[in-house]
């Protein structure tokens, strides 16, 4: 199937329909359930004594006039944590984190006690009160400068007495090194892709219920892998499994920044425990910002090797990787850089050799894979660059040089030069299809003569390979556990479902999407299906969603559930037609007898007869259940062309064109796809051009609101075009590759080429993002072009 | 940060001296001035509630006089902290006669805030610091000139300080 026309009539609503989204009735009517509006009886509000210092010894905390105030019942501090063997934690990466510190802190904000009172503007005022002494130490914000000898520890809790945490490489050194000496052409750029911050709406927060009576543990949680959560508390508490249950409830957009766990979490548990009462904690805003885990952060050394006519032969890639004061980030346990080896891109490379090495500072943790499958937007953006550098000191047109070193369509499943095997492709027709739609080289002629006028017009293209689906039980754990992920369903007598599965939405439309494929596979109308997610007493056992993961993992078992469902179904379809199984084919979304298409009997008078009239070798019910260990990952690709018109007065970068051409494969639901396109080409272009977390020397973070943290609106979003070619997935059930990563991880190189592109005359060859037109109008002056 | 400044004052250095000495004057003129416990002769705790941007923070310094060397020279260290936010401080000051009415005050400080404030007033941050110190030492230039005037001593009035406002809540 090489298309997403839809097979299934509206009634049923499989494949390919853009059915409008099952969810939206109650987020339209205000009707939804995040976490701050769980209340529950006998509920106490938490609020967080944070640090100012980004380094510092803590010299005494004194509760006294907190307590002193009427309806603060308790402060919990790193002491009372450690007395219960919890003032670190596990993190994700085999690193620890505290919890709360007993003695130090590590970087502003860093949560320093908690206040439990019985309202929350009590518990706000309350932390004002607990008075703390701090002896302030230098810290270290440059991770360059964190490697140096005398620059002073992070983390002195650890053996090793050094700010180093892991050295990492794929590829193949010797060759790459080889190809290097024998290059006709080598060029190097450095780049610095900047520290960001998720911002979804709705912060973090949750509502930690201890029943004293069942000794069980409830807790309510802005959390996108609810069960892997479940098992890291039971393994950290000491609570069994069974006793606790983790409930997602609608989240407000996580974005990655929902995958770890923050201290808040665990001292709200424990706070419930202690007091026996509910308790409730939301962060505010800039709490939000300044504390929870950070994306990005890395500073790239890259170097590629050509030949002189454009060949290109290998690529070799340093990257320093700031992680702040723990190593927390999300990443599968053998990938500490995420899937950054991807690098080498859409490009049949000879060799490639990629190096990251992980540093501490004095910042809140980084890593956190923001929209993107782990370091792939380092990774795109990197070699999206080079690739436009190349064509550059060649003087040759960006889209020739893409087009000569393509992987061949003819070529997969491929090979990379460090190690992935792509599943399926077609990037010269997606970049083809991308320039007619932008109109190419009419826009290269109104370049050349807005140049000779003096106007800064650029173009950028970026064809990206995005790695997603994480993934393959050979290779992809998280803390053992490996990254499956599952569904299970449930035909109910009269025709209608209920499927369960173990990932969580956060707004990529899962009721409807999962309900699509369960409606195709059954043939059942998408309208009597229920998908439910997000409890761990109900729902299969699942990695959650991140990494653009959903739909390659949980979808595929939702396919497979389904199928084992209709493997069964056949059998009591043949009691009922008086046929043999053998006989009969899955047709129309029925089964008929072979040859006689009179003799049919669909799904729904099948679900009917397997709870009254089954035959006597099958049981009863019609049920199954999935964990689907996918046998690869998923290569989705797209090619993005991008205008910009840069302001010589200003240096205002304004995006007047954007065509983006996607390929996920097959299709489940293509408005949901447009959706997630648009939001992320949004979300791609906000690093590009707005947003950048940055710190003073003393390690103050300096974006603690959306004054200075800036996100796109409306204002500042041009009308996406998009369109898109189909290449299925060959080893995925129903052939889709998931692309809720795509558009965020592919827009800023596109964006970041044209800005190049536009100023390339001048003599510029790189400028790293964000564009903010501060930075461009000092370029311009630079070069002599301001007005 | 590190700012420095240059006063020129109408009054002989002994005055100058008696006032810089005395925590009561010189609190007056602290940013956002409140209330203040003397717990010595060269330890004070202010508190001062000062602004950046539409943040706003109460503070308490714990301010210990350090290296006095009358009539020339005395330096100051003050740390304090308010919610989620903090402030490091050294401030040093050198007095000179320039004639038996007249005193030249140089004077540097280096102050570091920290948290909340630091990060929703980082782009005012800069400015804020320079203004308020800025402001603190011209006060004492301001307020001695004033007490010239009430004695009847010193002919000659002076101009409105630039920049100074004399509100009590700096922001």
């Amino acid at each position: 199937m090489t298309t997403t026309e839809p097979t299934t009539g509206t009634t049923i609503g499989g494949m390919g329909h853009r059915v409008k989204r099952k969810e939206d009735p109650r987020f339209l009517r205000g009707k939804g359930n995040y976490v701050d509006d769980i209340k529950l009886p006998g509920m106490l509000y938490m609020d967080i004594v944070r640090s100012p210092y980004a380094h510092a010894t803590i010299t005494r905390i004194d509760a006294t006039k907190a307590l002193a105030i009427p309806g603060v019942l308790a402060v919990v501090t790193g002491k009372d944590l450690d007395a219960a063997g919890l003032a670190w934690m596990p993190t994700l990466m085999s690193d620890k984190q505290m919890v709360l510190p007993v003695d130090r802190v590590v970087y502003q904000a860093q949560e320093v006690a908690a206040v439990i009172a019985t309202e929350r503007y009590i518990a706000a005022d309350a932390i004002t009160q607990v008075e703390v002494d701090y002896e302030p130490l230098p810290p270290v914000v440059d991770p360059f400068k964190a490697l140096e000898a005398d620059a002073p520890l992070v983390r002195p809790d650890r053996d090793e007495k050094s700010n180093h945490i892991w050295h990492w490489e794929a590829g193949d050194a010797a060759k790459t090194d080889e190809l290097f000496r024998q290059a006709d052409v080598v060029v190097k750029q450095d780049l610095y892709i900047p520290r960001i911050h998720v911002a979804s709406i709705e912060t973090c927060g949750c509502v930690a219920s201890f029943d004293k009576i069942a000794g069980k543990l409830t807790v309510y949680m802005t959390t996108q892998a609810p069960h892997a959560i479940r098992t890291v508390f039971s393994l950290v508490t000491g609570i069994p499994e069974h006793k606790i249950r983790i409930i997602s409830p609608d989240i407000g957009g996580g974005f990655g920044g929902k995958v770890p766990v923050y201290p808040g979490y665990v001292i709200a548990c424990v706070a419930s425990l202690q007091t026996g009462h509910p308790v409730k904690w939301i962060e505010d805003r800039s709490e939000n910002l300044q504390a929870d885990s950070f994306a990005r952060d890395y500073h790239i050394s890259a170097e590629l090797a050509a030949s002189n006519d454009g060949t290109m032969q290998a690529l070799r890639v340093k990257t320093l990787a700031d992680h702040g004061a723990f190593d927390a980030a999300a990443n599968p346990s053998k990938f500490p850089a995420g899937l950054f080896s991807v690098i080498t891109g859409s490009y049949g490379l000879e060799a490639a050799h990629v190096a990251v090495d992980g540093v501490y500072t004095n910042k809140p943790s980084g890593g956190v894979a923001y929209r993107c499958s782990f370091r792939v937007t380092e990774a795109v953006h990197t070699i999206e660059r080079m690739v436009d550098t190349l064509a550059q000191q060649l003087k040759m047109d960006p889209a020739d040089v893409r087009m000569k070193n393509f992987i061949p369509p003819e070529a997969f499943p491929y090979k990379s030069a460090t190690g992935w095997e792509y599943d399926s492709g077609n990037y010269p027709g997606a970049l083809r299809k991308a320039m007619e739609k932008i109109g190419y080289a009419d826009l290269r002629k109104e370049q050349a003569e807005k140049r000779a006028r003096g106007k800064l017009m650029g173009i950028g293209i970026s064809t990206f390979t995005e790695i997603v689906g994480a993934g393959p039980s050979h290779t992809f754990d998280i803390l053992g556990i490996k990254m499956f992920d599952s569904c299970e369903i449930r035909v109910h007598p009269t025709g209608s479902v209920i499927a369960r599965i173990g990932v969580q939405s956060q707004g990529q439309g899962h009721e409807t999407t999962f309900a699509q494929i369960v409606a195709e596979e059954l043939g059942l109308p998408v309208e009597n299906i229920t998908v439910e997610h997000g409890d761990t007493d109900t729902a299969p056992y699942g990695l959650g969603t991140y990494a653009s993961r959903s739909t390659p993992t949980a979808g595929a078992a939702t396919a497979v559930a389904a199928r084992k469902i209709r493997d069964k179904a056949r059998k009591i379809a043949a009691h009922l037609l008086e046929a043999n199984p053998d006989d009969l084919e899955w047709q129309d979304y029925r089964f008929q007898v072979k040859g006689s298409p009179g003799r049919s009997v669909g799904m729904k008078e099948i679900a009917f007869a397997a709870y009254t009239n089954f035959p006597s070798d099958v049981e009863a019910g019609l049920e199954a259940v999935d964990y689907y260990d996918p046998p690869n990952l998923t290569f989705p690709f797209g090619a993005y062309i991008c205008v910009v018109d840069i302001d010589r007065g200003t240096g205002q970068v304004k995006i007047r064109r954007f065509v983006a051409v996607d390929d996920c494969g097959n299709i489940i639901n293509p408005m949901i796809v447009d959706g997630q396109i648009h939001g992320g080409l949004t979300m791609g272009m906000a690093p590009a051009l707005l947003e950048a977390i940055t710190y003073d020397e003393n390690g103050n973070m300096q974006q603690g609101t959306f004054m200075e943290y800036l996100l796109p609106t409306a204002m500042e979003t041009p009308a996406w075009e998009t369109d898109k070619t189909v290449t299925p997935s060959p080893h995925h059930p129903f052939g889709a590759k998931g692309v809720g990563e795509s558009a965020t991880v592919g827009a800023p190189p596109a964006i970041a080429n044209a800005v190049v592109d536009a100023l390339s005359h001048l003599g510029v060859t790189h400028v790293d993002i964000p564009f903010t037109p501060w930075k461009i109008y000092q370029i311009l002056e630079e070069h002599g072009a301001a007005e | 940060m590190h700012f420095t400044g240059t006063q020129q004052i109408k009054a002989p250095v002994a005055k100058v001296w008696q006032f810089v000495l005395d925590p009561n004057k010189v609190a007056e003129c602290a940013p956002g001035f409140k209330t203040m416990d003397i717990l010595g002769p060269d330890h004070f705790k202010p508190t001062l509630a000062v602004g950046i941007g539409a943040v706003k923070a109460t503070f308490t310094l714990d301010v210990q006089l350090e290296d006095v060397r009358e009539p020339e020279h005395a330096a100051m260290r003050g740390r304090g902290a308010a919610a989620g936010s903090a402030v490091d401080m050294v401030a040093a000051m050198d007095l000179k006669p320039l004639s038996d009415t007249e005193t030249q005050m140089d004077w540097t400080a280096d102050v570091n805030v920290s948290g909340t404030l630091a990060s929703v007033g980082a782009r005012l941050m800069e400015g804020t610091a320079h203004r308020l110190t800025a402001r603190f030492f011209d006060c004492f230039r301001q307020k001695l000139e004033e007490s010239n005037d009430v004695a009847g001593a010193g002919a000659t009035t002076s101009a409105p300080a630039t920049g100074a406002t004399g509100s009590s809540e700096a922001s």
